[in-house]
Order: C-alpha cells, then structure tokens, then sequence
C-alpha cells in the first residue's frame, strides 16, 4: 500500500476515525489497533514475511527483558549478542547473501580458482533494514542503560511495527518513540494542521518532484551515450532531486500520519541541497540514519577522540557501512566511500561542525560566498549520486565519461518546465529555511491565502503529477 | 479534534464535489468502450467477422472492406490478455460468427499484465463493456470510479475532447479507429522509428503467457467451427529494423507453427509485405487511412481463400 495511493487515502482516515473515537477508551486496546492496523499495511506488501516482523519483535523484547534481570556483564553482552545475530543474520541472509556469494566468485575466479556455492531467488522484504535497525537500536540502549527495558510487549510490538514509519523509516529510537506507546495520546489541532500539511508537502515533493524526475533520469542513465554531456549532467541533477523528493516525501507523510495519530516522529530531512558542506549535508539528509551510524558504530570505534589514523577508519567504516546498508551492490559501497572521502578532510581539520546555523539567516538572498559553498556541496553529492543510480560500476563510470566530454558546455536537452520547479522549489525551500519545512506557513496570519496555497499544492498533486513510480528507498 | 474534522470536511468538499462530477461524466459520456460495447451487441446477430488487437489492428483493418460482415473489436493498447477476456465474453453471443482476426504483436506479445498499458484501461473494460477483470480485485476502490482511476491530466483532455468535437468516440459503427488521412513526415521517420521502437521495446521478450492465451482462443474456436486468422500487421521498414529481432522472429515462428497445427487457424504475414509503402503510414506502426483500406483488401481476399 503506497502513501500516494487511492487505498492509503482510504485507509488512514478509516484508521484515524477508528484510533480516536472507537479505540480511544484505553490505552492497550488502541495500542492493539495500531499493531492490528501496522500488520495489515505490512501484510498488503508480502504478508509472508510479517513473520520476520514477528520474529524480531520476539526476540528483541525476550532480550530486553533478560538483559534487565541480568547483572553479570559476560551474560549481558550474550545476550546482546543473540539479538544481533537474530537480526543481523536475517538481514545478511535476505539483502545479502547473494552479493557476497557473487563477489566471491569473482575474487576466486580472478585469481584463476572457483568458488561453488550457487546464489538464491530470494525476495527482499520491503522496509527490513529499517526495523532491524529500530529494534536494534532498543537492545542496544537497554543494553547500555541508556533506556529503561519495557514490560508491556503490546507497546513493545507497536514500537517495532508502527505503520506510517515502518517500511521507510525514520528510523527512529527506542528512546523517542516507546515512552510515546505508553501514555496516554492527545489529540491538537496545531499538530493536527501540521501533519496535514505535511502530509500534502509529501505527496508533492513525491507525485511532482520525484515522479517527474524519475521519467527523465530512467531515459537518460538508460540510454547515456545517446545525450550530450550537459544533458548527462542534468540527468544527473534531476536523481538528485528525484531521490530527495522521493525519500523526503515518504518521511513527510510518515511523520504527518504519526502526528494524525499523536506521535512525534523524528525529523528526517532538513532542507539538505542548502548545505554548506559534507557535513552539514549529513546533519541534514537521512538523519535518522547518520544518527543511528554516529551513536552504534562511529563512537563506539571511538569518534573523533582517538588518533588520526583511527579517525579515518573510524569514517571509512561509517560511510561503507552505510552504502551496504543502501544496498548489496557495489555502486553503493562506492557511493558510501566518495562521501568518506570527502568527508574525511572536514573530520581532520575540525570542519565538520562549522556550519550548524541557518545560512544566511539575516539576509533575503544568499550571499556569493554561500552559492558557492552551496553549489560545490550540491555538485559533490550529484557527483556520488551517479554511483548510487548506476546499475554497475562500468555503468557509473560510463555515465560521467559522457559528461566530461566536450558537449559538456553544450545546450542541455532537458525539460525546461521540470527545471523551472525544482529552481521555484529551491527557492520556495531557501525563503523557508529558517522553518521546520517548507509549507509551514503560520506566519501567513490571513487563512484565505493559507488555504488557497494549499488548493495549489494539491492542484499540482493531482494535474502534475508524473507516473507512479515505487519509492525508492522501500528497496533498502 | 471536532474544529479540525470540521476544517477537514470543509477543505474537501469542492474536491469530492469535482470527483462526483468527474464520475457523472464517465459515466453518461460514450467512449469507445461503451460504444464497441454497444455496437457488438446491436448487431450480434449479423456479426461473421470480429477483429481483436490493439490501436494497429483498430485504424489498420477497416470492416467495410471485407464482403462478410465485421466488426473491429480492437482498442488502443488492448493486450491479449483483453483479447482473450473479450472473445470469452461475446463467443456464445454472436450466433453468426464464422472467423476472428488475432494480430500477434511485437506490441502484445510479450506485453505483461497489469502494466502501464492497462493502468486505468482495465476498470473502462470493466464497467463499459461488462467483463469480469481478475486483475482487478473486488476491494480496488477503482472498480467502483472511473473518476479514481483516471489522472486529473487526462480527464481534462478528454473534457476538452469532449467539449470541442461533442464526442469521446472515435471509431465508426464497425468499430474501425477513425485515424488520419495523411502520411508520416519521411524527413522525420527516423527519429520518430527510434522514440515509437525504444517505447516498445519492454526488454520481455518472453512471448510465452500471451502465446497460451492465443492457443487457448483457437482452441476454443476449433469447438466452435470458428476459423482464425493470425495476421501479422504492416510496420514500416525503418520502425521493423530497431525492434529486437529475436523477439519478432519468435512471433512469426509462432505464428507459423499454429498455422501449420490447425487447420482452421491461418497465417497471414504482412510485417514487410511490399505492398505496403511510406504513404501507407500515418506514423511509423500505424497505418492511415489508405493503408487500411489496403490492408483490409488483402484480407478480404485472405478471408475468402480460407
């Protein structure tokens, strides 16, 4: 069931009626609701494998649970242990069995040998790097008593399955999302305002933004050598925002539905293409992600507070790990490394954290000195986001052969209309930068203009949208 | 909660007033689903002649040229799957039915369902020509509004259509696909061979599914001492040469196969047929008027040689 279908439009407000004026007498039975109403939207993908769901969920409160009872530090950490293997195991099976099987025989038969294990038909279950990575996140904080362990498995199972961030994230923390499960929900209507306008910016950035993009970029990283090196590079440009509109969107609606049912979800994007460098890039794309990366793998390797040389492992092993959580592909593991190294000069010369204001925060239009830390941020990114849509290597690399060639500073044959909106766009995002999102717009006190703003989204929505594509980020 | 249900409601309204309109146009305006529909049905008891397909068999084989009396069942991306649901539905109805004309496509042949192709075609076959649609489930929101399953963009052309020419309609009473009288652009064939050939090209080139519902249709027409006729429809040269060849092979053989195990099934093959010039075309795979009267000729001939 895709957020911008006709079944979801059916199906949340059916949910929404039901959540808060029938299941609304008891905190149990609507957290059972949610579980019931969770497992139907999973089941509507694949039903088969709610089981992994299931099996998650079980294993991850049995271990909490044992870890709170358990004092002796080699128990506990077994216990930790199991739980990573549960979950681990069946992401490794599922995502990457046959990535590894495939690369090893390419190392053996490189060095002249052979390697027989033959590869699966295996199905990747939608969302399944999102919610090992949620329920991980629980042990792992009660495991580290950063977190009291939960006794109510009704709450536990909702946390692991709840339904408008299960299958795309964010991916979000035991911390910030459990404690919500166990009391009671109210409902405002400044959220309830807030989570529909969300939930409208979603569709729009989906249905316009990404959909649009995704006709011309499948054209272009398909048929490459046929378009001179500037339409390239727009094709390029136009992934970008094909795979900001279709992640940022989903996360959107995901945090504008949890707001319709009381929830706060975490904030997963904040306006990424006006960074001013790498690492503000990744304070502000996926933070869900880049968060979870920080406090389970980079610091624990020790951060920034050791040598440089276990600096930069420090980051390669962050940044690889992240293109193979993308996918088991090697473009990604590029992907991930481009980043690395980018990312690497800030992290040694204390430039990471430089940019953590608004940019431009006194000024109407950005200054040249922003554009252009702006502009080589942006190109960077574009630059790596080629590895991440190619199918191959040789693929990639074909692809940015045809750009830097001599039609590079040629006319681009590209739709202007398309280039129009995303420049409109940008600048719609730049003018509210200093907002949570880009049609938060309380500052409009005339409610004439605010609602005739909203009929012009979903004007867009419904007369511009392009052809339904899947969302992108369901593959990881 | 009862001020934002009520804002809620509020902000709605104009858009479900808009939906039902939509709906009320649908379903009152004729389209060519209905309209076949209505025709096949008007005249069952005269029909000898039925034709399936998609658009190329739709403007490529006008019935007025043929000595028996035909009707053109084809429509624009119709896919054998649509082929076979709507043969089903009308075998038993038409008492008179001696032949049926089946085109293996490069279009259709390997064409998969529930695609692009019949994204919102399939619930107009459903609720304008009766067909039971498995690909549809009965909790598809959709099956109940034609208003749901078309997008706003082509709802406003056909309101356009509509508006500017009084009809949605555009076939005659035969059922024949009213195209142009003019001839494509030779400067431009080339480019236009290149767009029209990659849109089709859907990298499947497994022609297998669709090949069993052909050979269940002539099964089925063998019980019923229906004769069937598998043409294969003009292209033109430049269009032929950028489609993958393996896949067009395949369907000739194909073709030629199922001529040669039933009798009462014949193979028609006019793919490159010399016959056929530039002039014939009203762009590179469909033929203008012309060429469908041609090409309806030939078959007439074809038809009476059975």
């Amino acid at each position: 069931m895709l957020f911008n279908s006709i079944d979801f439009a059916i199906f949340m407000p059916i949910v929404f009626l039901l959540y808060w004026f029938v299941f609304n007498k008891n905190l149990r039975i609507q957290n059972l609701f949610l579980i019931a109403v969770s497992y139907f939207f999973y089941a509507c993908w694949d039903w088969r494998f709610l089981s992994l769901i299931l099996i998650s969920s079980v294993v991850d409160f049995l271990v909490g649970k044992k870890l709170s009872n358990e004092t002796k530090k080699q128990n506990r950490t077994y216990l930790l242990l199991t739980s990573l293997f549960v979950n681990l195991g069946v992401l490794g099976f599922f995502k990457y069995y046959n990535f590894f099987i495939n690369s090893f025989q390419e190392v053996f038969m490189f060095f002249g040998s052979e390697f027989h294990v033959s590869t699966l038909k295996i199905i990747l279950p939608v969302g399944i790097s999102f919610y090992t990575f949620q329920t991980l996140s629980y042990t792992i904080d009660v495991y580290k008593n950063r977190i009291s362990v939960t006794k109510n498995p009704v709450s536990f199972f909702a946390f692991v399955s709840f339904f408008p961030q299960l299958v795309a994230g964010p991916i979000e923390r035991a911390s910030n999302l459990l404690p919500q499960f166990e009391k009671t929900r109210i409902m405002n209507y400044a959220n309830g305002v807030n989570g529909l306008r969300l939930i409208l910016l979603g569709l729009f950035k989906k249905m316009v933004i990404a959909d649009n993009c995704a006709k011309v970029v499948n054209e272009l990283f398909e048929y490459y050598p046929e378009h001179s090196g500037s339409t390239l590079l727009f094709g390029a440009f136009f992934f970008a925002f094909q795979i900001y509109g279709d992640f940022s969107g989903y996360t959107d609606i995901a945090i504008g539905c949890s707001k319709l049912l009381g929830f706060d979800l975490m904030q997963n994007f904040k306006m990424p293409y006006l960074s001013r460098n790498l690492g503000e890039f990744w304070r502000r794309w996926h933070i869900s992600l880049s968060t979870w990366f920080r406090d389970y793998v980079y610091i624990p390797l020790g951060g920034s507070r050791v040598s440089k040389t276990r600096i930069i492992r420090n980051i390669l092993v962050v940044f690889l790990l992240s293109g193979l959580w993308h996918g088991a592909n090697w473009t990604f593991i590029i992907w991930g490394l481009i980043h690395a190294l980018c990312f690497l000069p800030l992290i040694l010369f204390d430039k990471n954290k430089k940019f953590n204001n608004i940019p431009d925060e006194n000024r109407i239009l950005p200054s040249f000195k922003t554009c252009s830390q702006i502009l080589i941020t942006f190109l960077i990114v574009v630059f790596a986001w080629i590895f991440f849509r190619a199918e191959t290597l040789f693929h990639a690399l074909q692809y940015l052969n045809g750009i830097f060639d001599e039609t590079l500073f040629s006319m681009p044959q590209v739709s202007k209309e398309l280039t129009l909106l995303l420049t409109a766009y940008m600048s719609i995002e730049w003018f509210q930068r200093k907002k949570e999102h880009v049609l938060d717009i309380d500052f409009i006190n005339y409610r004439p203009i605010r609602i005739v703003i909203y009929y012009l989204v979903l004007f867009c929505i419904v007369y511009y949208s392009g052809n339904t594509q899947p969302f992108i980020y369901f593959q990881f | 909660m009862k001020k934002l249900l009520k804002y809620i409601i509020l902000f709605l309204s104009p858009i479900v007033l808009i939906i039902i309109g939509i709906e009320i146009f649908y379903r009152t305006v004729p389209t060519n689903y209905s309209f076949k529909h209505q025709e096949i049905l008007k005249h069952r008891d005269s029909i000898e002649v039925l034709i399936f397909g998609d658009s190329h068999a739709m403007y490529g084989i006008n019935p007025k040229y043929l000595d028996k009396k035909a009707f053109n069942l084809a429509n624009l991306s119709q896919t054998i799957y649509f082929d076979k649901l709507l043969f089903q539905s009308y075998v038993d109805q038409l008492p008179n039915l001696e032949c049926i004309i089946i085109p293996m496509e490069y279009t259709t042949m390997s064409q998969a369902d529930n695609t692009e192709e019949d994204i919102w075609r399939k619930y107009f076959y459903n609720a304008q020509m009766g067909l039971n649609v498995p690909i549809i489930k009965w909790y598809n929101p959709k099956k109940y509004s034609l208003a749901l399953s078309q997008k706003m963009v082509r709802t406003v052309k056909a309101l356009n259509t509509w508006r500017q020419t009084n009809t949605l309609v555009n076939c005659d009473n035969n059922g024949w696909g009213l195209g142009y009288n003019s001839s494509v652009d030779s400067s431009d064939v080339h480019r236009l061979a290149k767009v029209i050939s990659r849109k089709h090209d859907d990298a499947k080139y497994d022609i297998s599914q669709n090949l069993e519902r052909v050979k269940s249709i002539v099964k089925v027409c063998k019980k019923k001492n229906i004769n069937v006729i598998l043409v294969n429809l003009p292209v033109t040269n430049q269009y032929f040469n950028l489609l993958v060849q393996d896949e067009v092979i395949e369907i000739l053989k194909q073709s030629y196969i199922l001529n040669a195990q039933n009798k009462h099934v014949k193979n028609l093959n006019l793919v490159q047929d010399p016959r056929f010039y530039l002039e014939d075309f009203q762009d590179v795979d469909h033929l203008n008027r012309n060429g469908a009267k041609k090409c309806s000729v030939i078959l007439d001939d074809f038809i009476k040689d059975f």
